[in-house]
């Protein structure tokens, strides 16, 4: 019994932490008032980069929404590795669809690292014409004042980068409905209460506003060619030369409509890998703060009892709850944002519905159980290739040979046989 | 070259994605030309009775509303993507041997067609309305559930009606089509969001309706692709 209260205790610790999570989001959302509105800013030309590798979900309304923006003077540089990339056509029909926009296609071959990502955007920021760029994912879609928001953001000179909140929008399937979950408490959470809290720069890249001559003092996109959070040491490194990281409480919705499981378990794996590599023991803070998988370790050890039962259940019901009250914030931000009118938006809607919120106590054991991953394997497969994840994500290659590469080629089967059998 | 795929279905018979979000995949994916061809399935025997009663087959009844919807949606998706919907559906005659069953597709097809006439009586219709003719998965497919093989193995008497064969369908290819050198398209058969990654054919011609239907009866300027994320 002492052990259950052990878990109780750390569990209502979780909770606790959850809760000013949510606190910290809603006080992000309301900042929003005081802060946006002012039309005496300068708007300096941006260039926008998109790498691009295969079709994300909604990939042209994403692409489309970075062509209508509302702001004076941008360009958009597609970047792609490879002609047969299907998202090439997608690229292509956007820059036949708005002649009159300032839109390069880039289609170069680029090796300069291990981060294929960062490999993509090299050639785009060689091509790119302005001094303010925006590193921009392909599965993100904005709002038409998107641009302007955050370039509000860079009249303070001593900012040198800005990063945005992110949504998940768009669940047709269980494994889209759960990285929609995920995105909208635990990563939204954290990004919020890393930024109030603790005052440290959790830059995600599906966004990142900075000035070229900032990202070249930090040593250029060639910096971060072999690692794999490149956006996270982007910020700490721009942090470390005394630049401000600012987090605009400007939502971006990331899409995702038709992810199977697999895929929500391989990204999640990918980024528990990566976290426990950069965070090292504070890792273990978010095994605590997973509050439903807390309350459930002492039914899965121990024999079930009433009240270990009974806990597990209210503690699901407040997580349920909590998502909600969540998923409420950021759709109303939503819903205020288009009704502000000044720039209405022509994007899709998407619906949040609220029944998604009862799966996430199942995604909650999900994450629980990956969670326990990167402590047993330090590798990572990306795009066909097998890396080794060391101290600050950095990535190299697997040994070809000797008694390491064994290890590696038994996962390989072992994860291939699974794979067959599913 | 225009990126195609002409057998799509949808909750209108026995796909899982609607009407709208379907031609909003292929669309977000880059397409030029697709043919939504919903199944309209035989009701004279026990198979396509269930089929009818679990409402997995377009019949005379909904016809008219699933056209009207094709075409409202074909004029969404060419203001929004320049991607051309044409209406079709895929007769499908099936029984329990496989020998004996038949899909057929026809694309722009502008009345009702039902699958119990014979097989002279649907082409001779589909001719009459303009339509294209496309023989479905006519050879051993990697899923035998699925399998039709009646075209296949009543070639010489059928093949004139035919504008083309599918060569290649979702994950199988029919190499007896090349062989045969009959005209030939890929399509993906798409039933669920998934099907998107699958055999599509790439076609060199104008993008409009009259162009590419000229442009698969002649096969000339046709290619598949196997489109892969």
């Amino acid at each position: 019994m002492e052990i259950f209260y052990v878990f109780a205790g750390l569990t209502i610790l979780g909770l606790t932490g959850y809760g000013l999570q949510i606190w910290s989001v809603r006080a992000a959302f309301r900042e929003r008032d005081s802060d946006s509105g002012c039309e005496d800013v300068n708007f300096p030309p941006v260039s926008i980069l998109k790498p691009m590798k295969g079709l994300d979900d909604n990939l042209f309304d994403n692409l489309d929404s970075f062509c209508r923006q509302d702001y004076p003077e941008y360009e958009i540089v597609f970047s792609l590795q490879d002609y047969n990339d299907p998202a090439y056509k997608v690229a292509r029909k956007l820059k036949e669809k708005y002649p009159e926009k300032d839109i390069s296609l880039i289609v170069e071959r680029c090796d300069a690292g291990l981060n294929p990502k960062v490999n993509n955007l090299i050639p785009a920021y060689k091509a790119a014409k302005y001094e303010l760029i925006l590193i921009s994912d392909s599965n993100v879609m904005v709002e038409m004042n998107y641009l302007k928001e955050i370039v509000r953001k860079m009249k303070d000179p001593n900012v040198g980068l800005v990063s945005n909140l992110i949504g998940g929008v768009g669940g047709q399937t269980l494994g889209s409905i759960f990285e929609n979950l995920h995105l909208n408490s635990f990563v939204i959470g954290s990004v919020c209460f890393l930024d109030r809290f603790l005052k440290m720069p959790c830059v995600v890249g599906k966004s990142m506003l900075m000035r070229k001559h900032d990202l070249e003092a930090i040593g250029g996109l060639k910096a971060v060619k072999d690692i794999l959070a490149e956006d996270y040491i982007i910020g700490k490194k721009m942090q470390k030369r005394g630049r401000k990281v600012i987090l605009s409480n400007h939502l971006i919705n990331n899409v995702n409509e038709y992810w199977g499981l697999k895929k929500f378990i391989n990204r999640h794996t990918r980024w528990g890998k990566l976290r426990w590599k950069i965070g090292g023991i504070k890792y273990f803070s978010e095994l605590v703060g997973n509050a439903v998988f807390m309350s459930c370790i002492p039914i899965l050890l121990w024999e079930p009892s009433k009240i270990t039962i009974s806990f597990a259940a209210f503690v699901s019901f407040m997580k349920i709850l909590g998502d909600y009250y969540l998923g409420r914030i950021i759709g109303t931000w939503r819903t205020e944002t288009r009704r502000s009118g000044e720039n209405e938006s022509s994007i899709r809607q998407f619906s949040h519905s609220p029944v998604h919120c009862l799966l996430s106590p199942v995604k909650d054991l999900i994450i629980g159980l990956i969670w326990f991953v990167p402590l047993l394997s330090d590798t990572v497969v990306w795009r066909g290739n097998r890396y080794i994840i060391g101290k600050d994500s950095v990535l190299s290659t697997c040994p070809e040979g000797g008694v390491l590469s064994w290890r590696y080629r038994l996962i390989d089967v072992v994860r291939a046989r699974f794979a067959r059998v599913a | 070259m225009l990126l195609c795929d002409f057998h799509i279905h949808t909750k209108y018979s026995d796909g899982s994605v609607d009407l709208r979000r379907t031609v909003d995949r292929f669309g977000q994916a880059g397409f030029d030309a697709i043919a939504i061809t919903d199944h309209v399935v035989n009701g004279d025997n026990s198979i396509g009775k269930l089929a009818h009663r679990f409402r997995l087959s377009v019949t005379r009844d909904n016809f008219n509303e699933y056209a009207e919807n094709i075409k409202h949606e074909a004029e969404r998706a060419w203001d929004k993507y320049r991607m051309l919907v044409m209406p079709g559906v895929e007769i499908s005659k099936n029984y329990l041997s496989s020998d004996k069953s038949a899909h057929i597709l026809i694309i722009d097809i502008k009345d009702f067609i039902p699958a119990c006439l014979n097989y002279e009586q649907i082409f001779l219709g589909a001719k009459q309305q303009g339509a294209l003719i496309i023989a479905c998965h006519p050879h051993h497919m990697s899923d035998m559930s699925r399998e039709t093989l009646f075209l296949w193995n009543n070639r010489d008497k059928y093949a004139k009606y035919i504008d083309a064969w599918e060569i290649a369908n979702r994950d199988d290819v029919f190499n007896v089509i090349s062989l045969k050198k009959y005209p030939y398209i890929a399509n993906s058969d798409f039933h669920r969001a998934r099907h998107l990654y699958s055999w599509k054919t790439l076609l060199n011609c104008e993008k409009d309706i009259e162009s590419i239907k000229q442009c698969i009866k002649h096969n000339k300027g046709v290619a598949i692709t196997l489109f892969r994320n």
